[in-house]
């Protein structure tokens, strides 16, 4: 079990920069996720860690121990792939004892780790069954089995439910975490879905163009996060983003928002965020923290969904964010469609309707519009 | 302008019942969603309201004429793939034109449709382009675009945003539906997405292994579902279902009486509520808590099961805390012994 | 499964599978009659004529030699000939020897083409060049090369202080040798490329997790790459088995099946009895025997080693 430490680590692939200088430290036993839309270049570093490709700059450190010119076979990391890459030739058991048996372990060694893994994912009934053909769950359970029985260091997972039917991704990510409990093993995943993130690891890694836009908690980047691009991605729906102009009412600071009138006033926090912008601000509030309130912002009711325990209204009001520049690269552009809000299903609205929308003072977060950064500290 | 209606079809593959005796009309304009694990039916349906399959038994009616035994192409049904199927090496315009050129139809006619559905879909500006340029969404308003030419009496999607990232999946869902009302036309939907399911659905089918246990508007049946495993399928997380036993042994207070016939409870997550635990009554303990923003999901051992609460933002519950779990009699679902709901007793149900 | 994937044809009537299935076998009838007839029609002109003794000097028409019957006794007499058996005993061997060092040769070149280096499109077409060669030709140029004072010989006495002049293709042992130098030269491009097809259809996913399970080069090769390429591995050896059994236009030009016999294939031998002793009536029985020989092997071999 090791810590992994990623130091100014960066990829090229020609003219094109897959991965720009990233700093990054994964803790023993910790379950990191590094989410991203397509091409951001999470794939990318999971490559590197795992030894698949060879970092342009940087180091890979795992404990003290610095992996370059460490081949890919000998840096003890487990690897489940997108689609399994199960040994569809060979049976269960051998698709489980095939490292134990490459690495010439003695043949009781062999059988009895096999063995155990096999009860611990239950999997003991299927062991001397072929491999092609069984279903998706099962074979995540071979793919994580055929690793784990290696007692590697450290488990990296590429997308691993992108291809599992909504039906089951539910439980099959209960049973991930349920896993990387169970064998404390420092995990990293990569995945596109920020639902996946949040529920299943310990901090998150969100990156967009080769570039890591913030590391925390799910709740860190959820609550605070660093700039425009995290807090359009993080959330189903993300965080709502409003172009304005910091505004000073004289009962208290608040945003003017154009052509949506002004914002409810802000709290002393946000207040004073706002009057160190230096111009131009971009309001964020989420749609899980607003409130239907007389005085708040007016928009009309496009779309209601209500989907079981949750209620989103769409409202229009077609509104552009961005591009922006985060360090080195443009991010972007945020494009909101609309303003959206997520009630409970008790909600007494109906298409068409004007509505006033009240964020709540303290979850509101402001942005630089210029550069997309957070404003103030949280 | 069609009405579809299945009167007890039935179809087998060999020894493999795929649809058994399925019933359901679809009306006019409607959006309907045929909804299910996979396997269960969904795609089967819709090859026999293609024409593809032709079904072992009963009858399938398009606008009140029976089409058993009548080919695909004369159905006048028009299906929109998940792949989409857009011709590479034609424009946009040149494959929205394709059936209807195939169809000999007349070229100022060919003109006003094209225009139509062009400005039904909003993709009038990117008629020139070539599939290869063009975005994923406006590659999926060109191959509708296509289906709507034809002035089908009704449109069939199977699964097509599935495979869509999923921030992509909740846009284009809002989209689709938009696309559909503008439209005007009946669109059958097959989805194992529930979310999916409950957003775009006007009504809504649910399949089990080739049987329909329940159709109705999507807050109806997440509301009244008729038996358990369709309370199961719908609510994410899964509804809680425990035996009565188990209430009774203090996993869950209650405030009013069981329905006597239960044998089962059924407990949406969202309609569980959590307290500190004051020493007084049954103690759960907190097992997990995964926060996702605005909801958290907790999950507590209680009295030997196994429950999940969603509760609305971000609640102070650390593992292992003693927690009451309480939960309004009116809100609960009962379970008879074969899974089938009994109607609420006690509270204003 | 979605419907995507099971529908390829557009929205015309669609008749059920086995009226599809009929409708196929009566487009292809005329082209299936064609075909037998010119397959099955000399098949049994050869039984016939081989269970007679006739010959062209006979001077009787092929239909008539009925007259001249025999038997079984053609069949008879090729068991004992021990010209024949010498030469299918020459034949075995130079198969036994091409057809395996042609197979690893490929074998290695394909794993070779896996990678990128560079210079590899053009050492492609260097080594795809001698399939193309006519077989004749190769045969000329060969029989060139292997002359006492050829290049062969040349390119030795670099290596060794004296000259060579080693009389390969007048040297019953060396004669053998030449011609199956000649044979893995013009086949081993044939194996390497069947060879590559197949490794190229083995998943790199899988490639990749074996590595990182710990797996060398020589364990991936034969617990991965190895089994996936069964089906092609038994292909390649049984399309390169039968030609090689079938051996002639180099080996012909080259040696002319000697010097003596030294080189007589059993293609060789019979093409000398058909045209220098004409007893085609032997010959027919020959052919036919070697037929069914060859097709009970095959059958028996593709069953027991492929899935």
């Amino acid at each position: 079990m090791s810590a992994i430490r990623l130091d100014q680590l960066g990829k090229r692939f020609g003219a094109f920069t897959a991965l720009h200088a990233m700093d990054l430290s994964i803790a023993d036993g910790e379950f990191m996720a590094l989410l991203g839309p397509s091409g951001c270049g999470k794939s990318t570093t999971m490559n590197m860690i795992a030894g698949m490709e060879r970092p342009s700059a940087g180091r890979i450190l795992f404990g003290d121990r610095d992996m370059a010119g460490v081949a890919m076979g000998r840096r003890g990391v487990g690897f489940v792939f997108q689609n399994y890459a199960i040994f569809t030739h060979m049976t269960v058991r051998e698709n489980l004892s095939y490292g134990l048996r490459m690495t010439g372990r003695p043949g009781s060694e062999v059988a009895s780790r096999t063995a155990a893994t096999a009860e611990l994912l239950q999997l003991t009934p299927l062991l001397d069954r072929p491999s092609a053909g069984l279903s998706v769950n099962i074979l995540q359970r071979v793919a994580i089995g055929r690793s784990a029985v290696m007692e590697p260091a450290i488990f990296l997972l590429d997308e691993p439910l992108s291809n599992v039917d909504a039906a089951f991704r539910a439980v099959m990510r209960t049973e991930l975490k349920q896993l990387q409990r169970q064998f404390r093993q420092t995990m990293i995943y990569v995945t596109h879905d920020q639902l996946e993130a949040m529920t299943m690891a310990d901090r998150i890694a969100v990156m967009d163009h080769g570039v890591l836009q913030q590391v925390g908690t799910p709740l860190d980047v959820y609550n605070n996060p660093a700039n425009v691009f995290v807090a359009r991605f993080i959330g189903a729906p993300g965080m709502n983003l409003l172009p304005g102009v910091p505004l000073d009412t004289g009962a208290g600071m608040a945003v003017d928002l154009g052509p949506l009138g002004r914002s409810p006033v802000l709290p002393p926090a946000q207040a004073a965020a706002l009057r160190g912008a230096g111009g131009p601000v971009i309001y964020g509030f989420r749609p899980e923290q607003v409130a239907l309130a007389a005085g708040g912002i007016a928009l009309q009711t496009e779309v209601i969904e209500r989907i079981g325990a949750r209620t989103i209204v769409h409202f229009s009001g077609p509104v552009k964010v961005g591009p922006v520049k985060v360090g080195p690269v443009k991010v972007g552009p945020v494009k909101v469609d609309g303003v959206k809000a997520v009630f409970d299903n008790d909600l007494a609205l109906s298409v068409g309707e004007v509505a006033h929308l009240a964020p709540h003072g303290g979850d509101v977060r402001l942005f630089d519009a210029a550069t997309g950064r957070a404003l103030g500290g949280h | 302008m069609a009405e579809i209606a299945f009167r007890n079809v039935s179809k087998r593959f060999g020894s493999t019942v795929a649809v058994d005796d399925a019933s359901f009309t679809v009306g006019d304009n409607e959006f309907f969603c045929l909804f299910g694990p996979p396997l269960s039916g969904k795609t089967t349906i819709l090859r026999l309201i293609l024409g593809l399959e032709q079904p072992d038994e009963g009858e399938i009616l398009i606008d009140g004429r029976r089409v058993n035994g009548i080919s695909p192409a004369a159905r006048n049904v028009a299906m929109v793939f998940q792949n989409l199927a857009l011709f590479p090496h034609m424009t946009a315009a040149g494959n929205i034109r394709f059936p209807l050129i195939e169809r000999g139809v007349a070229a100022d006619v060919i003109a006003a449709r094209l225009d139509d559905a062009a400005g039904k879909l909003h993709i009038g500006h990117i008629l020139h382009k070539y599939p290869a340029h063009l975005s994923g969404g406006e590659r999926q308003r060109v191959a509708i675009a296509r289906a709507l030419v034809r002035d089908p009496a009704a449109y069939l999607m199977d699964d097509p945003i599935s495979a869509l990232d999923a921030r992509l999946r909740e846009e284009t869902r809002v989209e689709l539906k938009r696309i559909q009302r503008e439209a005007g036309r009946t669109l059958i939907y097959v989805t194992h997405d529930q979310e999916e399911a409950m957003s775009v659905a006007d009504r809504m089918a649910i399949l089990d292994h080739g049987a329909i246990r329940q159709i109705g508007a999507p807050r109806e049946i997440y509301d009244r579902p008729a038996t358990a495993y369709v309370a199961r399928l719908l609510g994410a997380p899964m509804m809680n279902i425990l035996a009565v036993e188990a209430v009774s042994a203090g996993a869950v207070t209650l405030d009013g009486a069981l329905h006597p016939g239960a044998t089962d409870i059924g407990l949406r997550p969202e309609d569980l509520r959590l307290t500190p635990w004051t020493g007084a009554g049954p103690v759960a303990t907190v097992a997990e808590v995964e926060p996702l923003g605005g909801h958290t999901v907790v999950t507590v051992r209680a009295a030997g099961s196994i429950l999940r609460a969603l509760l609305r933002g971000q609640p102070a519950f650390r593992v292992d805390t003693p927690v009451l779990v309480s939960c309004a009699v009116a809100r609960a679902h009962f379970f008879g012994p074969t899974g089938q709901a009994l109607s609420f007793s006690g509270g204003t149900a | 499964m979605t419907m995507a994937e099971k529908l390829t044809l557009p929205a015309t009537t669609l008749p059920p599978d086995t009226d599809r299935r009929r409708l196929g076998f009566r487009l292809t009838l005329p082209a299936q009659v064609l075909v037998l007839l010119i397959s099955l029609f000399p098949l049994l002109m050869q039984l016939y004529i081989s269970l007679t003794d006739w010959s062209p000097l006979s001077g009787l028409m092929w239909p008539r030699a009925w007259q001249m019957w025999n038997g079984l006794a053609n069949y008879a007499d090729l068991l004992s000939d021990n010209r024949l058996w010498a030469a299918l005993g020459r034949t075995a061997f130079v198969m036994a020897v091409c057809v395996p060092v042609e197979f690893l040769l490929g074998l290695a070149l394909a794993t070779l083409f896996m990678d990128e280096f560079p210079g590899k499109r053009v050492l492609y077409s260097i080594l795809i060049m001698p399939m193309m060669v006519v077989p004749a030709v190769a045969g000329y140029m060969f029989f060139m090369l292997f002359q006492s004072g050829g290049p062969v010989n040349d390119i030795l006495s670099w290596f060794t202080a004296s000259p060579v002049t080693i009389a390969w293709l007048s040297s019953p042992t060396l004669a053998l040798t030449a011609v199956m130098i000649a044979d893995i030269w013009q086949w081993t491009p044939l194996m390497f490329l069947i060879l590559l097809a197949g490794l190229m259809g083995v998943p790199e996913d899988q490639m990749k997790a074996a590595t990182l399970l710990g797996a060398g080069p020589w364990q991936r090769f034969r617990t991965i790459v190895l089994p996936r390429m069964r089906t092609i591995i038994v292909i390649a050896l049984a399309i390169r088995s039968i030609e090689c059994f079938k051996i002639f236009d180099t080996l012909f030009i080259m040696t002319g099946g000697g010097p003596g016999v030294a080189t007589e294939t059993i293609s060789v031998y019979i093409y000398k009895i058909t045209t220098q002793d004409l007893i085609w009536g032997y010959v027919a029985a020959i052919a036919l025997a070697i037929l069914l020989v060859l097709s009970v092997a095959c059958i028996w071999a593709m069953k027991r080693l492929a899935r």
